[in-house]
């Protein structure tokens, strides 16, 4: 059996954090529905033309259903009213306030389904002056000191990344927080609302700055890859544009196998470098004389010189490195799953194994409202009759009346 | 009076035997209620000397690292490479519903404490094992580190400055994604048992984790790049500064989230609508980043006239996602962190009393919360090991002395 089977999830997400959530929720069995609209697209729907052939998008929402509806519909609501009776837990990552002026906030889904886990993420959390703030992934970093201290000491300002990151931790905190609310319902029959703000896991991911704050006064500066009690810690770049590789050396005894990785080159014997703690103090000139090492150099044979020495190295890599990487086939990180717009496209795998459960599913992402009449006759017992004239009168979203409705967000 | 609240997962025992790398996994559990308790070896976990430290003294209660990622767990110490330490480490298991450890692939299977024999202990226990790489394949005995991990999960390569080294994001973000896929993969796996009965065991590599874990977008993306006659997917590399940027204003810094034209309408509203920007050109988002430099150099002139909040505020009005870049001083200070408490109060015996980063989520039935500091070195060995296990304090000075606590 799959862990979370039986377990009925109903997603009103946009973006990363919700769907994301959702998709490990459907990965590990739980019966998953995304709610959609065509009138209100998960804008991550319109980041290219064609609604049903983003990467993001699908990736996201893979291993769930979409209900097509229209939400401001009284009609609508109804259907997803019921909906929400028949969930254990909604979760949703909506700007503050949507949900309740949608009439689907806490205190009006409780009086549908009284036991109801309710998960609500917002960029700030709720009960506070940005609770109604929109926020996308590369707010949260910045908005939680995280950015202030994502560069190296000398850059102009803080870029930190291209990536969504810390969006992609928020979710987990999604799944972890909706699971122990489930566990504590099984027990006692209560659900209850968890009010998530996505800053603030950014803030837990990096307490120890926020620590030395309140213990010390000290506002935290950034450090780049330098590291309080590692040399060398750094990224040195490597034969070709752009290409790099990692090295972290904690202890005498792994700068002794470095040394001798490298061929105990002159400047390793130098008395200034001998301990961490000299190491520390002259790292500029250590890191000099490493990049000179690693410049002449395919990043994967630094790697693959010091990982057989047992120092601790890697490839700064991409994409083709992940498809390439031996442990990663070894595991079936990267699956490949058929879709009927975008056709066979790879997606990761979950990233761990539960060896007393079947193997994880991992259905295709759905097309919007793909599932709606499916969801109206299982769950909503609906006759095809009432599911037609919901079509009809555009209540009721599916693929026939929603491919090529989109539209690229760029214009 | 009526009875204090408890967390979620009051019911849950959990034994901990990761050090500083898998201590998120086990704070997550603390803070929703669970009893976690830490094992550490005679001499301490290591991440205990991780600086910095509190009032920059070095010392083994002090290191803010530790202190963050272990407030709400209790302590104690055991030397499983004794015989009588096995022996008190399966009395614990007995009474566990779950097991995390970040020990090499070898470590516990050499002690005899591999899942299968654990589990003939308590059948009902849930082991997740976090390794560097995992516990089987071609990279099984590699060395990692955050860094390490970082780099491979595919996020370092666009991470700081255009043009200069690919940049390590603070904190943890490698092995804390281990400790977060753990921590799911423990809840559920508890959850099957409440249906079966049965424990099971979980292998966890941080190298996977994070490599699909912090941005799982990037081999999709890559994959949907893909075309026959299609160029070829774009180079990855760091465009923090012109997919996102960054402008200077009268107090600090923003970032902008302008994708649509929408958006890029309403931040030029912000603004104060100048002609320069009015150009139809500018509207279309991959267009600015074209042209990146220039429109930097065009902004600046009216980025500055504002402040912070000011922005923040009016692309919120306008509606376009405006982020005031706080440091960590101006995100403790912000209304919006008092407004929501966010920041409580925890006592350390000898770090001393500190406001700690809270849970980041509020629960109406069971409230998150930090229930102690973190543990000194064995501060709950006489609780466990007397109270709980049933040994004589005669007994805790002959473990003592031939240590085995």
């Amino acid at each position: 059996m799959l862990p979370l089977e039986n377990v009925k999830v109903l997603s009103f997400g946009t973006g990363g954090v919700v769907p994301d959530a959702g998709k490990l929720f459907g990965e590990l069995g739980a019966n998953v529905i995304k709610i959609e609209s065509k009138d209100n697209l998960d804008f991550m729907r319109t980041i290219g033309p064609d609604i049903n052939n983003i990467a993001g998008f699908n990736e996201a929402n893979r291993s769930k259903r979409s209900f097509g509806v229209n939400l401001k519909s009284e009609k609508g609501k109804k259907l997803v009213g019921k909906l929400i009776g028949w969930t254990d837990i909604l979760m949703e990552n909506f700007r503050g306030g949507v949900m309740k002026s949608l009439g689907f906030g806490y205190e009006s889904v409780r009086k549908l389904n009284p036991k109801i886990i309710y998960v609500s993420s917002q960029g700030f959390g709720g009960g506070g002056p940005y609770s109604d703030f929109q926020a996308y992934g590369p707010m949260l970093s910045s908005a939680s000191g995280m950015l202030s201290i994502w560069a190296q000491p000398d850059d102009p300002y803080p870029v930190g990344s291209n990536s969504p990151l810390p969006d992609h931790m928020a979710s987990k905190h999604v799944v972890i927080a909706a699971l122990a609310a489930l566990d504590y319902r099984r027990r006692t029959g209560k659900g209850q609302f968890i009010d998530m703000a996505q800053t603030e896991v950014a803030v837990s991911l990096i307490g120890e700055h926020y620590l030395d704050y309140t213990y010390n006064k000290r506002i935290a500066k950034p450090m780049g890859n330098r590291s309080l009690y590692a040399a060398p810690h750094g990224c040195y770049p490597c034969k070709g544009v752009d290409e790099w590789c990692v090295i972290a050396v904690f202890n005498d005894e792994e700068w002794q196998c470095f040394c001798s990785a490298i061929g105990n080159p002159e400047w390793t014997k130098e008395a200034k470098l001998s301990t961490l703690r000299k190491r520390l103090k002259n790292v500029d000139e250590l890191d000099e004389h490493i990049r000179h090492w690693t410049s002449m150099l395919d990043a994967y044979v630094v790697m693959e010189t010091l990982q057989a020495a047992g120092v601790a190295a890697g490839v700064v890599q991409r994409a083709p490195d992940t498809l390439a990487d031996p442990q990663l086939k070894w595991f079936g990180s990267v699956v490949e799953i058929d879709h009927p717009v975008a056709g066979p496209r790879l997606y990761p795998n979950v990233p761990f194994k539960m060896f007393g459960a079947s193997p994880f599913q991992s259905s295709p992402p759905p097309m919007l409202g793909q599932h709606t009449e499916e969801i109206c006759r299982g769950v909503l017992k609906m006759s095809d009759e009432q599911i037609k004239k919901l079509v009809e009168e555009d209540v009721l979203h599916t693929p026939a009346n929603t491919q090529g409705t989109g539209k690229s967000m760029f214009g | 009076m009526r009875k204090k609240k408890e967390g979620a997962l009051s019911v849950y025992r959990i034994i901990d035997l990761t050090d500083s790398n898998g201590a998120y996994c086990t704070k997550l559990f603390a803070d929703l209620g669970a009893d976690v308790i830490k094992i550490e070896k005679p001499e301490g976990d290591p991440g205990r000397n991780m600086p910095p430290f509190v009032d920059d003294i070095p010392h083994h209660e002090k290191s803010l690292y530790f202190l963050h990622r272990n407030a709400g767990k209790r302590g104690i110490t055991l030397n499983l490479e004794t015989a009588d330490g096995r022996d008190i480490f399966k009395k614990l298991i007995k009474k566990a519903d779950a097991l995390v450890d970040n020990s090499s692939p070898d470590y516990m299977p050499e002690l005899g404490l591999e899942y299968a024999a654990l589990k003939k202990i308590n059948p009902g226990l849930v082991m997740a094992s976090i390794t560097e790489f995992g516990r089987s394949g071609p990279y099984k005995n590699r060395k990692g580190s955050n860094l390490v991990d970082f780099a491979m999960s595919g996020v370092m390569i666009t991470s700081g400055y255009p043009g200069k080294e690919p940049c390590l994001c603070p904190g943890s973000p490698a092995y804390d994604a281990a400790s977060l896929y753990a921590n799911i993969s423990i809840l559920a796996a508890l959850h099957m048992r409440a249906a079966t009965g049965e424990g099971q065991f979980i292998d966890v590599s941080v190298h996977e984790t994070s490599r699909l874990g912090l941005y799982p977008w990037i081999v999709p993306n890559y994959s949907y790049a893909l075309n026959p006659g299609a160029p070829p997917p774009t180079h990855e590399t760091r465009m923090g500064a012109s997919v996102y940027p960054v402008y200077p204003c009268k107090d600090g810094l923003i970032r902008v989230i302008a994708l649509t034209p929408r958006q890029w309408d309403a931040l030029v509203r912000v603004l104060g609508s100048p002609e320069v920007l009015t150009m139809p050109d500018w509207r279309s988002f991959l267009y600015r980043i074209g042209n990146a430099e220039d429109l930097y150099a065009l902004m600046l002139e009216f980025t500055q006239k504002y402040t912070m909040t000011e922005l923040f505020e009016a692309g919120k009005r306008e509606g376009v996602p405006i982020a005031p870049i706080l440091n960590i001083e101006d995100f403790y200070n912000s209304p919006h962190t008092k407004a929501r408490e966010y920041f409580v109060d925890v006592d350390h015996p000898v770090a001393g009393k500190a406001e700690y980063p809270g849970p980041p989520y509020k629960w109406t039935e069971t409230p998150a919360a930090i229930a102690r500091p973190a543990p000194c070195l064995g501060e709950h060995n006489i609780e466990i090991y007397c109270k709980e296990l049933g040994y004589s304090k005669e007994d805790l000075v002959a473990f003592r002395s031939a240590g085995v606590v």
